[in-house]
């Protein structure tokens, strides 16, 4: 079974192709729009790996959180490649997708993914047997808030993300007990999202496709400004 | 030739399948109106978010409906630009997917030929040249048709799109969102004539349009009748408004027609289905010696027949569009 995989989280839009026995072919692109790399990255795997989209057994797609426009064109794309095919889809969350590249690490792993104005969407993970384990819920804030809750934590910690990259002075505030992955690793990669999903797929614990929607974190302005509005009254 | 159309340009979520252009054998919108109507206005971020999780079950049961198949289809057509780019993104994904996925050819659709094609799949196309008028709550355009898909753009608005200008004054009105139908229907119970508001532009030589000053009148009415302490029939100040925005379309589109020579005008978007604008239309323009085409009232405001309508006619000029095509919310109309 072929499963292939859209993630749009960052400014860098990946897709892959993969199967049990490892991965198949695999496109990175940053600096393009998500809209215009996404589909003609997946047309060019599937002609290059010389696939058959009948072939395709399973679509997975990276959730988030990220980017809104980002996630919706992947989001999107995986959800219509799935209806059109009539195969499962399963969505991952992008901050997993994230932690997974760096698994191998006895330390506390942060994955952190810029959220813009000034705040990362974040959550923290141990090495686990095939994997990792999530230690905290998915949240949003300020560089300053995540450098608190790790300094709460007290323990040596790897982070990984471009938001990492991005607040790294300010999350040097946590002195020697810090680390970061290099930019290659910075976003959440299609390869490891298929790679996570295939299990998935084969233990048949898709997702309902229509269910399927980015995860935001944030409302929008316009429900923030309604709701302070509603709470001032 | 069978066609699925996907629309999202705006706050409708809207698929069709049409058969060979002309044939609807489905038209589907779900309407985020609910969503909107707290905030008064369509909030770009609400309505892309909405898209997304309506797009693809809606999208199952337009073929459903339709008795068709993804499999069975031979184009996809999806709304490019204008409109809220975040809202575009969400169908463009999916109709550039649809047709990696089944093969068939993707055609990026203009959402104003769009409108201007609606018309198509009632009367078929009548031999150009024409002029059409364009009015939605984002657009206000007089065009010029030579010939199909050439575009020549006569006047548009300076300011506000007639649409806004509606919302507004129905918001002041305190009718609320949308503000299209709600003024539509007071001013039948009012008196055109009550109030003589500005002919925005009526006279000026060109073909553009300004809703500003009309706003602003009305506004001022309403605050010097407050001032005076005389009540406000917000009927009459309906019926009112709409004439002072329909005279200025009726005279301009007659106008336009007579300086290119054509004898057809076509119009097109939400403000059509507007009861005194298609009226007046109708009897002004035939009139005039000309011969007036408008879409029916649902196919007026937005839908993805009018997309897959003139998708088709693309498509079968042998044009394709590449699936790296990005969302374009500012998109012309190419002459
Ligand atoms: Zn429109």
């Amino acid at each position: 079974m072929i499963v292939l995989g859209v993630e749009t989280a960052t400014p860098q839009s990946s897709v892959a192709l993969g199967s049990e026995r490892g991965l198949i072919a695999s496109v990175l692109l940053a600096g393009v729009a998500h809209q215009e790399a996404v589909v003609p990255a997946l047309q060019h795997l599937l002609e290059w790996s010389e696939a058959e989209l009948s072939q395709v057994g399973g679509v997975a797609v990276g959730i988030g959180p990220g980017l809104f426009t980002g996630l919706r064109v992947g989001v999107e794309t995986a959800k219509t490649l799935a209806q059109v095919l009539r195969v499962p889809i399963v969505g991952l969350n992008s901050l997993d997708v994230l932690a997974y590249s760096v698994r191998y690490t006895q330390k506390l792993v942060g994955a952190v993914i810029d959220g813009r104005r000034g705040e990362v969407f974040y959550a923290t993970y141990r090495t686990a047997p095939g994997g990792v384990m999530r230690m905290s819920d998915y949240a949003v804030g300020t560089a300053g808030r995540l450098v608190g809750e790790l300094q709460a934590k007290g323990n040596e910690v790897l982070l990984v993300g471009n938001g990492a990259l991005l607040y790294r002075r300010e999350l040097e505030e946590l002195g020697s007990k810090v680390e970061f992955a290099s930019a290659t690793l910075a976003h959440p990669l299609a390869s490891s999202l298929v790679e996570l999903a295939i299990p998935r797929f084969i233990r048949e614990e898709a997702d309902r496709l229509f269910d399927v929607v980015p995860l935001y974190l944030r409302k929008s302005d316009a429900e923030i400004a309604w709701d302070q509005r509603a709470r001032g009254a | 030739m069978r066609v699925l159309g996907i629309e999202t340009s705006c706050d409708e979520t809207a698929v069709a399948v049409v058969e060979d252009g002309r044939t609807i054998l489905s038209n589907l919108i779900s309407s985020q109106v609910d969503l909107h109507r707290r905030f008064g206005g369509v909030v770009p971020e609400v309505a892309a978010r909405a898209h997304v999780e309506v797009l693809n079950p809606l999208m199952e049961q337009a073929l459903a409906e339709a008795g068709a198949s993804f499999g069975g289809l031979d184009g996809v057509a999806a709304t490019v630009g204008p409109g809220l780019v975040g809202a575009l993104q969400v169908g463009l994904a999916a109709g550039k997917a649809a047709s990696l996925a089944t093969g068939a050819p993707f055609i990026g659709v203009n959402h104003l030929e769009g409108h201007i094609f609606a018309n198509f799949l009632e009367h078929g196309p009548p031999e150009p040249p024409y002029v059409c008028l364009v009015v939605s709550g984002g657009h206000t355009m007089l065009i010029h048709m030579p010939e199909e898909h050439r575009y020549e753009i006569l006047g548009q608005t300076v300011d506000d799109a007639a649409g806004e200008a509606f919302d507004k004054v129905a918001r002041l009105l305190g009718l609320g969102f949308p503000g299209g139908p709600a003024v539509d229907e007071l001013a039948r119970k009012g008196n055109p004539d009550a109030v003589r508001f500005p002919r925005a532009m009526a006279s000026s030589g060109d073909l553009d349009f300004s809703m500003s000053g009309l706003k602003t009148a009305v506004l001022r009415h309403v605050r010097g009748e407050q001032a005076a302490g005389r009540a406000i029939n917000p009927a009459d100040l309906a019926a009112s408004f709409q004439e002072a925005i329909v005279d200025v379309q009726v005279s301009k589109t007659i106008r336009a027609a007579r300086d290119r020579g054509v004898e057809r005008v076509l119009l097109g978007g939400g403000v059509v289905a507007n009861t005194r604008l298609r009226e007046r239309m109708r009897d002004e323009v035939g009139a005039a010696g000309l011969r007036v085409l408008f879409p029916s009232l649902e196919l007026c405001t937005d839908n993805a027949a009018m997309i897959a309508c003139a998708g088709t006619s693309r498509l079968l000029l042998g044009e394709r569009t590449p699936l790296d095509v990005g969302a374009d919310p500012n998109l012309r109309l190419a002459s």
